[in-house]
């Protein structure tokens, strides 16, 4: 009998790879400078010397790529370490003790849950200012919520279990209890809701620096190119289609991997 | 009436296909009582799923022939099949707490069978699941017809499964543990109930059982099954009496005898090691927010002593208590009245062993834990006394490095146990520890505990539903109904000269003596 493959895995294993090889790539060798100007070039077909053509001001796109997806990526990990850090902490905390802290954290956050997360973001990034760590913090704290709620649900069924019980008999603290006893449990679900929330980050920050308010020229971002390239759909395509096709692979391979893992 | 004959059934979702049941043979005629014996993982779920056309996965391969009144189930269509479930063909699950829908209501549920296999209109439907209701001995079945699910108890729900079973009044009951998760008064009725069902509407009963002894009292024949094979199958009575198979004689030596002749412990001089004295708690049973909340008393005034090198067995059904004091002595609930003298070295084993140990972490960190909460030993040092209390408990030096879920249940009860006398407790609470392993597993963690109590003068509370095991192993029992001590004494003593007419109800539903 044929052995099952997980093909979600597979594939979304070969997207994310190949597209993180590409980004580590970039950090050390990069064809062109990515803010070289060269009137020469403005609008440059694709050609084997730019194998993605140029940009309105003559810069190499398949240079800007790998940048800005290097930038997009930094962004959504940051987003995903202080969402998934954060949310960790509350829900461990608000799920665990339960009562009355419990409720009230969990009403605030339902509350910030009722809007949509790039909105959140918008707020903070009005009070601080755009850029690239604002935006990490921004949509960082943008994502607490569905992670702490994630957590929570988890710790609540987790508590119950008579291994808690038993550590608690044998005299362990809250803390030790908490962290060392329950956290590795919560492992099975978390992997999925990291992969889907790095997803959704990858997402917010295109639509954010689209919107002109996430990542500042003259730095790249996936995001920031596809609002560029908007001006000069007709005159350069391959502007808009090449930094799209980055993020769909980068959000593909990572909803691929999160399936796969989850199928285990 | 039915006849199985060569039935194979074949796993092929892993790489190497497993076969799960070989050339199962079984005929049954109306009115026959037919038990499959067998331990989990022995295939006698699979076959009896086979039978009702539940086993229809992609994965799976089924060989052999299954004729029901000359029909060839196995390759009969979906449609033939349908036609047959729930009219010629029942059955009852184990869980009767997720067997039903919640969001229907009894009546509902009870007249399915009916809405699909026959046209009787609204009226005739109402009636016959009435009928239904009261041949399954529910007392009030015009009330329960228009209840759910939540609104009645464990027993209850058997019942309604039974009536939702039998409505159609089936040719073939397939009963699945019907009584497992049942306590041991409800067990007996639902076997009377059983019983009656078969004499009066000659329904045949497929009964498939962990639990010898409850074969014995319900069966005429019986199939006893390991590892996917039959071993032995015949009259019930000639295979207790003479079983010809090493494994059945192995099964019927596993279940705990009650002879009177039991040796009795003299522990008069042993010294004292806990006392309970009149310990009393309830729950706040709230309603909403904003509540007033009312107190519901479980434990009203339990005093008790432990003496080293001790037995102490607890018995009664579920929501008489025994769980809330197991949790008071260990500590995990504070909310009590009374003392607790010596309950700083108490340790528990629980009674899931599936549960009862962190899946993330090896037996080895698992071991160690409580030593590294005692502090003051080195790495090395805990490393060698948990080597050392795994050969206590009887597991090779390897399982250290494993993690629980590549264990079997008697190995993790095994852990479990050395888990707990891991800080060298004197007195244990072990809460039905026994009660979710197979009867081979049972006997062999039983004789464990004993030796154990030998070897280190461990004082055990005992807690279990099952009277023939605390007869068994126990020095002392007491008897608990409703948050009370009833009775109290030897085994000897509550078993054969008991006073309170609970005991007398507990051991004559049991069915110790016969």
């Amino acid at each position: 009998m044929k052995k099952k493959i997980n093909y979600n895995l597979l594939v979304g294993g070969i997207l994310a790879g190949g597209m993180l090889l590409f980004i580590l790539i970039g950090c050390f060798v990069l064809p062109y400078d990515p803010e070289a100007m060269n009137d020469g070039l403005r609008f440059a077909r694709i050609s084997p010397a730019h194998p993605f053509g140029c940009d309105n001001f003559g810069r190499d796109i398949f240079t800007r790529v790998m940048v800005g997806a290097r930038t997009t990526l930094v962004v959504a990990l940051g987003t995903v370490a202080i969402g998934a850090g954060a949310g960790t902490l509350i829900g461990s905390v608000t799920g665990y003790f339960g009562g009355w802290l419990d409720e009230v954290v969990m009403r605030v956050n339902d509350a910030l849950f009722a809007f949509p997360s790039i909105l959140m973001a918008l707020v903070v990034v009005s009070l601080l200012g755009s850029g690239k760590y604002h935006v990490i913090l921004a949509l960082g704290i943008a994502f607490i919520p569905s992670f702490a709620r994630v957590v929570r649900s988890q710790y609540l069924k987790l508590k119950e279990m008579d291994y808690v019980k038993n550590a608690r008999v044998f005299g362990c603290g809250h803390l030790r209890i908490m962290f060392v006893h329950i956290l590795p449990n919560t492992l099975g679900v978390m992997v999925p809701t990291v992969m889907i929330g790095f997803n959704n980050a990858v997402l917010a920050e295109a639509g954010m620096s689209y919107l002109g308010i996430g990542v500042q020229p003259p730095d790249a971002s996936l995001g920031r190119m596809l609002s560029e390239a908007q001006t000069y759909l007709f005159k350069q395509p391959m502007y808009a289609v090449f930094p799209g096709l980055a993020i769909i692979i980068l959000v593909l391979g990572f909803s691929l991997l999160a399936d796969g893992l989850g199928e285990k | 009436m039915l006849e199985i004959r060569d039935l194979n059934i074949e796993f092929h979702d892993h790489s190497v296909p497993e076969t799960v049941v070989y050339d199962f043979d079984l005929s049954m005629e109306e009115g026959d009582i037919v038990g499959i014996v067998g331990e989990s993982g022995s295939g006698k779920t699979m076959s009896a799923l086979a039978l009702c056309g539940l086993l229809a996965r992609h994965d799976m391969e089924k060989k052999g022939k299954i004729l029901f009144e000359g029909k060839e189930l196995l390759t009969c269509s979906r449609q033939e099949m349908r036609a047959l479930q729930g009219k010629e063909i029942s059955i009852i699950f184990q869980e009767p707490m997720t067997s039903l829908n919640p969001v229907k209501k009894i009546g509902w549920q009870v007249e399915e069978a009916l809405r699909l296999h026959t046209d009787l209109s609204k009226e005739e439907c109402y009636e016959r699941a009435i009928w239904a209701l009261r041949e399954a001995e529910l007392a009030e079945p015009e009330k329960v017809y228009g209840q759910y699910p939540h609104e009645l108890s464990g027993g209850m729900r058997q019942r309604v499964m039974i009536a939702a079973a039998i409505v159609c009044k089936p040719k073939i009951l397939v009963a699945d543990e019907p009584t497992t998760a049942l306590d041991v008064t409800i067990q007996a009725q639902i076997i009377k109930l059983l019983l009656k069902l078969n004499e009066e509407q000659k329904t045949a009963i497929l009964f498939i059982s962990h639990d010898l002894s409850l074969v014995r009292r319900l069966c005429r024949r019986v199939v006893v099954m390991q590892n996917g094979y039959i071993v032995e199958q015949g009259d019930v009575e000639a295979i207790f009496r003479s079983p010809r198979e090493e494994y059945t004689k192995r099964l019927i030596a596993s279940i705990p005898s009650c002879d009177r002749g039991k040796q009795e412990k003299d522990l008069d001089g042993a010294l004292e090691v806990f006392r309970a004295e009149d310990i009393a708690a309830g729950y706040r049973a709230s309603d909403g927010l904003f509540g007033k909340g009312v107190e519901k008393e479980v434990l009203k005034g339990i005093s008790f002593s432990l003496k080293k090198g001790e037995i102490l067995g607890l018995v009664g059904e579920s929501g008489c208590g025994k769980s809330t004091l197991a949790k008071i002595i260990v500590g995990l609930k504070g909310d009590y009245r009374g003392r607790l003298t010596g309950a700083g070295k108490v340790r528990m084993v629980f009674q899931d062993p599936y549960g009862s140990l962190n899946p993330a972490k090896s037996v080895g960190w698992l071991l160690e834990e409580p030593l590294r909460l005692q502090g003051g030993l080195s790495k090395a040092e805990r490393h060698r006394m948990v080597l050392e209390m795994l050969k206590k408990v009887g597991l090779e030096e390897s399982i250290a490095e494993r993690y629980p879920r590549q264990l079997s249940g008697g190995q993790r009860q095994r852990v479990c146990i050395g888990l707990a006398l891991m800080s060298r407790p004197e007195v244990l609470v072990a809460d039905e520890a026994v009660s979710a392993l197979d009867v081979t597993i049972q006997a062999q963690i039983l004789r464990l505990l004993a030796q154990l109590r030998d070897e280190m003068g461990l004082a055990i509370l005992f807690i279990s539903h099952d009277l023939r095991v605390v007869y068994q192993i126990c020095d002392r029992v007491m008897i608990m109904q409703d948050g009370e001590i009833v009775e109290e004494g030897t085994p000897r003593k509550v078993y054969f000269e008991h006073s309170h007419p609970y005991t007398a109800q507990l051991l004559e539903a049991s069915g110790v003596f016969g």
